[in-house]
Formats: structure tokens, sequence, C-alpha cells
């Protein structure tokens, strides 16, 4: 019996041959429309032209502003370094930390024996290493200016920039209580203000997420917070990777500034 | 009996021929609308500028190429079209203050330089993700002067909600004194 009935899959079956030439006949009428008609349709040079009009649907890279004005070069150096989540080697490049320990004896007179100091210098027990990587390399580029730390790290290579972070990142924090412990949060830090711009603080500086390069902020001394912050409102400290910081002093009032300062020196 | 039963098996091969006959002619006329519907929806309703895709390392991008921060805002090309070159990071636009002027070729160039960001234009058909790595281009056309919000609208984090800029649309006139001072304009303070 099976072997009287027409064979399904086979050109002499009428159904077969219609279908699979219909399918095939659409397949490439809409490969057409969507890899020819429809980009060619665009009036944009780079999508004419048979081979851009199927590189560009089928999304192959390519520049698209050749003709445009070459860049604009800054006129006064910024940060130069690159912030990648394996940049100082992750967290296994071990053994640098006792370099780096007699390499920060040059530190201990502002910043404390143990990266903790009463001089209104920044606290550097337990901060990041990416983050104090990266200042000290924008002081050695001059992207950051400071008269104390530009001769400190002349003459200092990356592995022994790299070491420091290391170094300083291991020390443990300073025992005071953190800051949300003994103060509740201002609301320039624990929401910001959204309708000006400005995340709260904890989104990249801890509490509620953190940014590669971003420091950790509690407890540091009032002083320096509130210097800094002013810095980057008037833009005399621009070492922030494009203004990302600037933005957001720069909407901020001095209460707020006050405010914040204080909170993350733990007092108030 | 025999003789009944192959005429009846013949009538059903016709029906069933029939009725196959008529659904192949129904899919193939729906296939058929949709297909045009794909191509005159591309054609006249094309909401979206149309993008190429172009590439770029988004850690490197404050070190070199057309994103470091000397670059970026409104550049008056030679052909008198103005480009913007905006990257989104967390949690602001830089610039945050665009401002371009009227009746003329725009073409944004917006980039990420940590997380997938989106930015809209409000009032025009500016909608687009910014996802690192990439770069964002479309070209528009402002018809009057006025100002506009460009919040991020792709999730970015704890600090989204803070993230927009201001676009600012001016008069050709009043941009071209403005452009006679500085080769890239923005409007921050």
């Amino acid at each position: 019996m099976n072997g009287d009935r027409p064979r399904l899959i086979s050109l002499r079956n009428p159904w077969f041959t219609a279908s699979v030439g219909a399918i095939s006949i659409l397949f490439v009428f809409t490969v057409f429309v969507g890899f020819v008609w429809l980009p060619s349709a665009q009036n944009d040079a780079l999508f004419k032209g048979l081979l851009n009009a199927i590189c560009s649907a089928a999304g192959v890279p390519k520049a698209w502003l050749s003709e445009a004005s070459p860049p604009i070069q800054p006129k006064t150096p910024v940060s130069s370094v690159v912030l990648t989540p394996d940049m100082l080697g992750g967290a296994s490049s071990g053994g640098s930390i006792g370099r780096g320990a007699t390499l920060a004896l040059r530190c201990t007179m502002c910043h404390g024996a143990r990266g903790v100091s009463a001089a209104n210098t920044p606290n550097l027990a337990g901060q990041y290493a990416p983050s104090i990587y990266k200042e000290l390399r924008d002081f050695q580029s001059g992207a950051r200016t400071s008269a104390i730390m530009a001769p400190m790290v002349v003459g200092l290579s990356d592995q022994d920039l790299s070491d420091l972070s290391a170094y300083y990142a291991s020390l443990p924090r300073s025992n005071a209580p953190p800051a949300q412990q003994v103060h509740s949060e201002p609301n320039i830090v624990a929401t910001g203000s959204p309708m000006r711009n400005i995340a709260p603080c904890g989104s990249c500086h801890g509490d509620l997420a953190t940014k590669l390069g971003a420091p950790w902020l509690g407890p540091q001394p009032r002083e320096y917070l509130k210097s800094q912050l002013e810095a980057f409102a008037n833009g005399s400290r621009h070492n922030d990777i494009s203004a990302q910081m600037r933005n957001i002093a720069r909407n901020m009032t001095a209460d707020e500034i006050n405010a914040s300062a204080s909170y993350y020196a733990g007092s108030r | 009996m025999a003789q009944s039963f192959s005429a009846n098996s013949h009538d059903t091969a016709a029906l069933t021929a029939r009725i196959e006959k008529r659904w192949a002619f129904l899919m193939v006329s729906i296939i058929a609308l949709l297909v045009a519907i794909m191509i005159f929806t591309g054609l006249h309703w094309a909401m979206m500028p149309p993008s190429r895709v172009e590439t770029i390392d988004p850690s490197t991008l404050h070190v070199s190429g057309e994103f470091v921060e000397s670059n970026l805002g409104s550049a008056v090309e030679p052909n008198g079209s103005v480009t913007v070159r905006i990257v989104g990071q967390q949690y602001s636009f830089t610039p945050q203050c665009i401002v371009v002027p009227s009746k003329t070729p725009i073409t944004f160039r917006v980039t990420s330089a940590d997380v997938i960001h989106g930015m809209l234009i409000t009032g025009t058909n500016i909608n687009s993700m910014v996802e690192p790595g990439y770069i964002s281009t479309f070209k528009t056309e402002f018809e009057r002067a006025g100002d506009h919000l460009m919040p991020c609208h792709e999730y970015c984090g704890v600090g989204h909600e803070a993230m927009w800029a201001n676009v600012k649309v001016v008069d050709k006139d009043v941009f071209s004194k403005m452009a006679a001072n500085t080769r890239r304009l923005t409007c921050d303070l």
C-alpha cells in the first residue's frame, strides 16, 4: 500500500514544490526588503550602495563620521587613568603590600603611621586601591594639583603606585563608628536631589552602591571633604573622569555641602 | 460497495485539495499583508532615525578620541551642521546642558562610559539606548527654539532618577554668536 502513495518530499509532489518554492521566494524577497530596500531608503550617504545597505542592516561596525573635525585637546591635563575591574592585577596581586608599606614611610608625616591621621588629610586606611591609585596617578600627571602631593609622587613608578595603593587598602579602617550609626543620613546623602540632577552620595560612595574609582568616604576629615566638594563645584579640581563629580557638586547648595561633609566626617 | 468507496474517496480527495488550496491562499495573503505592513511602516512610519553600529572602548573615552572632555558639547562643522557629543555615566550626562541651534541639521553622538543608559529628548523622536562600547548616532533638526528635558530612561543604578540633562534650542543667530567665542558649546553653569 505504502509504495503506491506518492512520496511527500519529492519534486513530483506539486504541494511540496509549491510550498517550498513559495517560502523560498518569500525568503529572498524579505531579505531584499530588510537588507537592501529599507536601508537604502535612508537619506544618509552611509546607507547608499548595495554593500553599505547590507552591512548597515547586518550591523557591521563602521565609523560614521569620518569627515568630522578633529577632537579638541584639553588645555589642562585631565585624568588619563583607565579604570577597569582588573586594573591593579585584580585582588590577587599579593606580594606588593610589604613593598608598599616601605614606600609609605614618606606618606606617614601627613597620613599617619597606619593611614589615619588628625591632620585633616584623607584617611587612607582601608581605602579602595583603585581610588588611591587613580589619585596618585592624577597627582603625577598634574590632572589633580596639590602643592603638597605633587613633589611626593615625583619619580614613583607605576608599580610603586600600585604597591602603595595595595598597602593602604590592606590597612584596617579607623575604628570610629560608621557614620550612619551616629547620625541619620541628611537628605542629600540618602536621596540626593533628583530634581536638581544630584544623585545620592551613597549611589557611588558606598551605602547604596559603589563605583570603581569612587572613594570610600566615611569617616574622612570634614574640612577635606568640604574643600574638595567646593573645588569640584568651582572647577578648580577637575580630575574626575568626564566631570562626573563636578556635575554633582556644581548643583549642590552650600548647606548641602556642609551637611554631606559633616555626615561623612561622622560629626555634625 | 467497492465502487462507491472509490467514488467517495475521490470526492474526499478533491474536497481536501480544495480546502488546502484555500488555506494556502489565506496563509500567503496573511504573510503578504505582514510583509507589506513591515515595508510601509519602515518607509513611512519610521519613528527612529536609523543608526549604524559603531564601536568604541568605553574605558578610554576620557583618554583619547572624540569623547575626551574638552571635545564634548556642540561643534559647528564646516558644512554648517552641528555635531553634539555627549557622554552618559552614572549618574549624569556630560555636558549637563546642551545647546543647539534651531533649523539646523544636528548630529547627536552619544556613548556610555559604564553601564547601559538611555536618552530621550522630550518632544522629539530622539530616543535611544546609550550603551557602553557603542556610539549612538542620530540626525535631527529642531523646528523652533525652546527647552527640552533629556532624561536617562534606562535604569542604570540607584542614582538613575537624578540623571538627566537639559537641551536648549536657541535661534540660529543667537547660536552663531555663542559659537564665535568657543569651538565646543555647552550651556553648563
